[in-house]
């Protein structure tokens, strides 16, 4: 592996690989991946930024309950440990992310049970996230479980007794019983609380203990030698969530999907985008050969070897996008002239609009053509993987990938025609499936390196995706910039994607403005470039604060708003036109306008 | 760890900063990204009439979708006394259609209810109901609500003057606050204030912070007992001589609410203090009114009722205050009779010649249905009412006021539309009632009104199988124990307390003179079912004639090893 620095590529002087190849040859196979794992820690160290913020907290107590009891509780015993000298943080298990409960070290949890034996509301994510197939290794955690109950129901303290099974069954440890209280649990509470700080006292866990800097290392993670994963070689990632997050009543499909990243060593940034490879549906490809009359079984030879059409259609071969050449050689190939003279009749304009209305098969059931599995092959483009904006960060989600997909219909003239990727992903795909993926940097997208810059972020529909990467980085380094969001989808009540994650970020000081541009919600259609001509004085007042400004989105809606933007300028600086174009010049140049438009 | 008792509730210190209950709700229905307002706009949205639910059913699912609850909001109409004119119902059924999900709700004190309305669709439905010249200030909040009164005119000229009462009680301690205006009924900017006068706001019977809780009053006309008088905070019985208003026994202390496991808190009935004449009771209203707002306990509202500020000082230093507030005392209370507290089906004649129709509307709930279109019917009878339309406190409805030629006319269209069903259901189902519930009250913990309904027809099964059929018995549900159905005085009284779950309390007295006691607790539908079962059999065979079923509970002592509920008396004067 080492003699590949040598190449003029390296950065590295001669002596340093020398000095390098002699320390590697004396490691084994564990300990090169504990080295490889503590460059990139270091790595990851060395951009301050990106480390997330140690909590010196000792004891985390953490609540859940519907009715202020647990809160009152918690809040009890942390004035009680802080009175005796210990540094404790009472908080709403609903305010912890998942990468803090991987964290956890001490903790206590007071939880209420409620109707047949549930969490909290507040609890539930908790819940979820200990049972499902993502759930973290706890060996870290030591902790002590306060249960709330009524004895009169059958399913008495059922979540606090549930939470500790599940704890226990990530890896951690109980450090004192689980005391479960009735409604009248003053006592019962008072003892526990007593327990809780006697064991903090006693195994002296503070910050002088060495528990810190114990912990630190811990962080890095083993990350082994990266192969080279990418477009040609993606890496087969694991389906661990697929989840609508439009309403039932919406027009929209949209799916949140997480994939596994895990063991792949890949690193992605926010901003960056993935690539998928996605089949074409089995049924497409038998539908089409049974149009052409091509039995699915015959063998064709190609460039990469020898297939089935069947097989060489669903892996190798476009069929939901139409290229200008496959029209005209599969015209060339018609019964009659009827496609040709359609396409004489075209300018350019008018091919482009009959291209975007149609998919292979639409062509093939509306003109009748001879087409042997040879020339089909011949026709047909390479197949070529579609690609999404990211929308988490690494520094929340590890070594997971999320995606916002909007299954895309058009209305063809043969029928509903679906998009090959957003198909593939929100309808064929099941939870477990692997999906064949790779990693697209995207540099001209990314946070600003000045994290106090402030940021205004404008999208429609799934552009909203890479926000919420930016918001999860965000959080992670616990940086908050004046933040204001400005999207565009038809309804409040059920296009709000990721609404509950917003609000939470607004609600914490992540984000200061939302603005909802829900163009169907009222009788005037209202888009978000309607938002920034309304908002024209407070988006001045912000770039003059230096903001920077992001659109995400579809094209239209990228021209729309750019158009308000100059008009919202010109309006409230009293600019003529040219003054207006020159000052968007200026913000494109200053990277002050960033675009991710589709 | 209990907070010091010198801690106001945190619902107070929203109101002292609320400015006269404007908060930051303007800017709440601004806010483009949720269909929810501020937390602390939404106690002060209950004081102009509206509150903040979500669709409880869908909270699983969205949570999942990661969008936020399905928050909706249930706006209550104030309807003094109950009298609202066929053109009000048209509006209201207007405004269901538009921008609610399609029914009305008749609630337990007369008013009217919306259910799912959308935060966009809030002003527009508030800004209608104002135009139709009903309102919905003070209709939730902790301030005097919709003043109730006795629903059924049998003698037209002492009734009309009871109504007119209750009307004039009910305009004397509306809230004085020009937010409601400049929200909801002005164009203008938030802080336009009306006319543009610069005064700042006040509230001269209120003060600032208002009440420490809600203050509910009621009118009753005897020997009707419709309204539950002894359930509310102050109430007014009718004492006429040969059908001319004489004056008004007067209740005081009385409410339903209790709080689960809270020993500290429970239903209480009120208690009659004396007697006061027609022109005294604005006074002796206000009088009760300010007490409870100087001395009610505002550091836990769970125990902010003037029920617990009675028993906490004592009815001697109760009245000794009031009558240093009235500036005068009571008279002796003078003797009445009560007969029951359900509601009259079919047709009744006025002692001044006109008919009233009495209809039962199951818990309260107008809607279409395929067979029983009762919002259409509703409708197209409103459209030629020549009278008016009575809600009742057990939310049933009278077309009341009805000249004998137009009778004819609304039996067909009551037949047409199927709001006859009060001539076929039993009289266990039409001395019914359940609150909301399930899936919108935010305080449910058990199905009330989609349930009740089902768990009657098998009460039914039980009763028919002992000879019962025809025998009333009074039934209530409610979603959890604030009593919203006044369950507490039902003879069979249900109080939710889980899935599927309900606290079983009994004996209560048909007149709703008594309250009933806590039977069973935690007990589901089969267990109901067979302990009724039983009890309607030993009442079969030991009853003494004409005896209610609560009465007879109560005698045989089928109660005996149940605590009465609370400190007080369970049986009044």
């Amino acid at each position: 592996m080492l003699h590949e620095l040598k190449t003029e590529a390296s950065p590295l002087s001669e002596r340093q690989i020398d000095c390098l190849q002699q320390g590697l040859d004396q490691l084994d196979p564990s300990q090169t991946a504990w080295l490889s794992g503590y460059l990139a820690g270091r790595l990851a160290a060395d951009r301050p930024a990106a480390v997330p913020t140690p909590d010196v907290t000792v004891l985390q107590v953490l609540y859940a309950s519907q009715t202020g009891h647990g809160e009152a509780l918690a809040a009890g015993l942390a004035e009680t440990a802080t009175a005796a000298g210990f540094s404790v943080r009472a908080r709403n298990v609903l305010d912890l992310r998942p990468a803090e409960i991987r964290r956890l070290e001490y903790a206590v949890f007071v939880i209420s049970t409620h109707g047949e034996g549930d969490p909290p509301d507040d609890a539930i994510d908790l819940f979820d996230y200990l049972q499902s197939g993502r759930r973290p290794a706890l060996d870290g955690l030591k902790f002590s479980v306060l249960a709330l109950g009524d004895r009169s129901y059958e399913q008495f303290c059922a979540a606090g007794r549930n939470l500790e099974d599940l704890l226990l069954a990530c890896g951690a440890q109980a450090f004192a019983p689980r005391v479960e209280c009735d409604v009248d649990y003053d006592q019962d509470a008072a003892q526990w609380s007593e327990q809780v700080i006697a064991h903090v006292r006693e195994n002296q866990v503070g910050p002088d203990s060495g528990a810190e800097t114990q912990r630190r290392p811990a962080h890095l993670s083993v990350v082994s030698s990266a192969p080279a994963w990418g477009r040609s070689r993606p890496f087969p990632a694991t389906v661990e969530r697929l989840q609508r997050i439009t309403g039932p009543d919406s027009t929209k499909e949209v799916y949140h999907i997480e994939l596994s990243l895990e063991d792949s060593g890949l690193h992605y940034e926010p901003g960056d985008a993935l690539g998928v490879w996605a089949p074409n549906a089995l049924e497409s490809v038998e539908a089409l050969l049974a149009v052409l009359n091509i039995d699915p079984a015959t063998s064709v030879e190609v460039d990469d070897g020898e297939f089935t059409i069947r097989e060489l259609l669903i892996h190798h071969r476009e069929l939901t996008r139409l290229a200008p050449e496959t029209i005209k050689g599969f015209a060339a190939l018609g019964r009659d002239d009827s496609l040709q003279r359609r396409l004489d009749a075209c300018d350019e304009k008018d091919l482009r609009r009959f291209i975007e209305e149609r998919q292979f098969i639409d062509l093939v059931e509306a003109f009748p053509a001879t087409v042997t599995a040879a020339d089909l092959a011949g026709l047909l483009r390479p197949l070529t993987p579609r690609s999404y904006s990211i929308a988490s960060s690494q520094a929340a989600v590890d070594a997971q990938v999320h995606l916002t997909v909007v299954t895309k219909i058009d209305q063809a003239p043969g029928g509903r025609r679906y998009g090959l990727a957003s198909h593939y992903l929100n309808n064929r795909l099941q939870t477990g499936d692997e999906v064949g993926v790779f990693l697209e940097p995207n540099r001209r997208f990314r946070l600003p390196e000045d994290r106090s810059t402030p940021l205004i972020l404008i999208a429609t529909g799934t552009g909203i995706a890479p926000y919420r990467a930016f918001l999860q980085q965000l959080e992670e380094e616990g940086q908050s910039p004046r933040t204001w969001l400005i999207f565009g989808n038809p309804h409040l009540r059920s296009d709000f994607l990721y609404q509950r994650e917003w609000l939470r970020w607004r609600k914490n000081g992540f984000v200061q403005r939302i603005d909802g541009a829900f163009s169907r919600d009222q009788e005037a259609k209202h888009y978000v470039q309607d938002v920034v001509r309304a908002r024209a004085p407070d988006i001045c007042e912000w770039l003059d604060a230096g903001a920077r400004i992001y659109l995400c989105g579809a094209l239209a809606m990228g021209d729309a708003v750019e158009t308000a933007l100059r008009q919202a300028v010109a309006g409230q600086r009293g600019l003529d036109q040219q003054a207006a174009n020159t000052f968007m010049s200026d913000l494109r140049r200053d990277r002050r306008l960033l675009k991710d438009l589709y | 760890m209990k907070k010091p008792d010198t801690n106001l509730s945190p619902v107070e210190r929203i109101k002292a900063r609320s400015d006269f209950l404007r908060g930051t709700l303007v800017a709440s229905l601004a806010d483009s990204a949720t269909g929810a307002l501020a937390e602390d706009d939404t106690q002060l949205s209950k004081f102009h009439g509206f509150y903040q639910q979500d669709n409880r059913d869908l909270r699983e699912d969205r949570r999942r979708r990661l969008l936020e609850p399905d928050y909706q909001f249930m706006i209550r109409a104030r309807v003094p006394g109950g009298v609202c004119t066929p053109g009000q119902w048209l509006k209201l059924d207007e405004i269901a259609r538009l921008w609610a999900n399609g029914t009305l709700r008749l609630t337990t004190r007369q008013a009217f209810q919306l259910h799912g309305v959308l935060k966009r669709d809030l002003k527009n439905s508030i800004r209608a109901i104002n135009d139709s010249l009903l309102d919905t200030i003070a209709a939730c909040g902790d301030v005097n609500r919709n003043v109730m009164s006795s629903a059924v005119p049998e003698h037209s000229a002492l009734h009309r003057e009871v109504h007119d009462l209750a009307r004039a009680v009910s305009s004397h301690l509306t809230p004085r606050t020009t937010a409601y205006h400049e929200i909801w009924l002005s164009d203008g900017g938030p802080r336009q204030r009306v006319a543009g006068s610069a005064v700042p706001d006040a509230e001269p019977l209120y003060g600032p912070v208002y009440l420490p809780r809600k203050f509910k009053m009621a009118f009753a006309v005897p020997p009707r007992n419709d309204v539950d008088v002894f359930a509310h905070d102050l109430g007014f019985i009718a004492i006429a001589d040969k059908n001319v208003l004489a004056g008004f026994n007067v209740t005081v202390g009385g409410g339903m609410g209790m709080t689960q496991a809270d020993p500290a808190t429970y239903p209480r009935l009120a208690e009659v203090i004396g007697f006061c004449k027609p022109e005294q009771v604005l006074a002796v209203s206000e009088a009760v009114l300010t007490l409870q707002r100087d001395y009610g306990d505002r550091t836990n509202r769970k125990h902010a009722r003037l029920k617990y500020t009675i028993d906490d000082r004592g009815l001697d230093w109760f009245r000794a205050e009031f009558e240093r507030r009235l500036g005068d005392s009571l008279a002796a209370a003078r003797p009445w009779e009560f007969s029951d507290n359900g509601d009259r089906y079919g047709w009744q004649e006025g002692d001044d010649g006109l008919w009233h129709l009495g209809l039962f509307i199951e818990n309260g709930r107008i809607a279409d249905h395929p067979g029983a279109e009762h919002l259409s019917g509703l409708r197209e009878i409103a459209k030629r009412l020549e009278g008016e339309i009575r809600l009742t406190p057990n939310q049933n409805l009278v077309l009341a006021n009805v000249p004998p030629a137009q009778r004819a006319d609304i039996d067909a269209l009551v037949r047409a539309h199927g709001l006859d069903g009060f001539r076929q259901a039993s009289p266990l189902r039409l001395h019914a009632m359940a609150c909301v519930g399930l899936p919108t009250c935010g305080l449910a913990m058990a199905e009330s009104e989609r349930y009740l309904p089902e768990l009657v027809g098998r009460i039914e099964a039980s009763m028919a199988g002992h000879g019962l059929g025809r025998e009333a018995i009074t039934i209530r549900m409610t979603g959890c124990p604030n009593g919203c159905a006044r369950p507490y005085l039902a003879e069979i009284g249900l109080v939710g307390k889980g899935p599927g779950l309900y606290d079983l309390f009994l004996g209560a007295a048909f007149d709703g003179a008594r309250l009933n006691r806590k039977y069973r607790e935690s007990v589901r539908e089969n267990d109901v079912l067979d302990l009724l079962d039983e009890l309607f059999g030993a009442f079969v065979s030991d009853r003494k004639t004409g005896e209610h079923f609560g009465d007879y509970l109560l005698r045989a002592g089928f109660l005996d090893d149940c605590a009465a509920p609370g400190p007080g008396r369970d049986v009044p004067l």
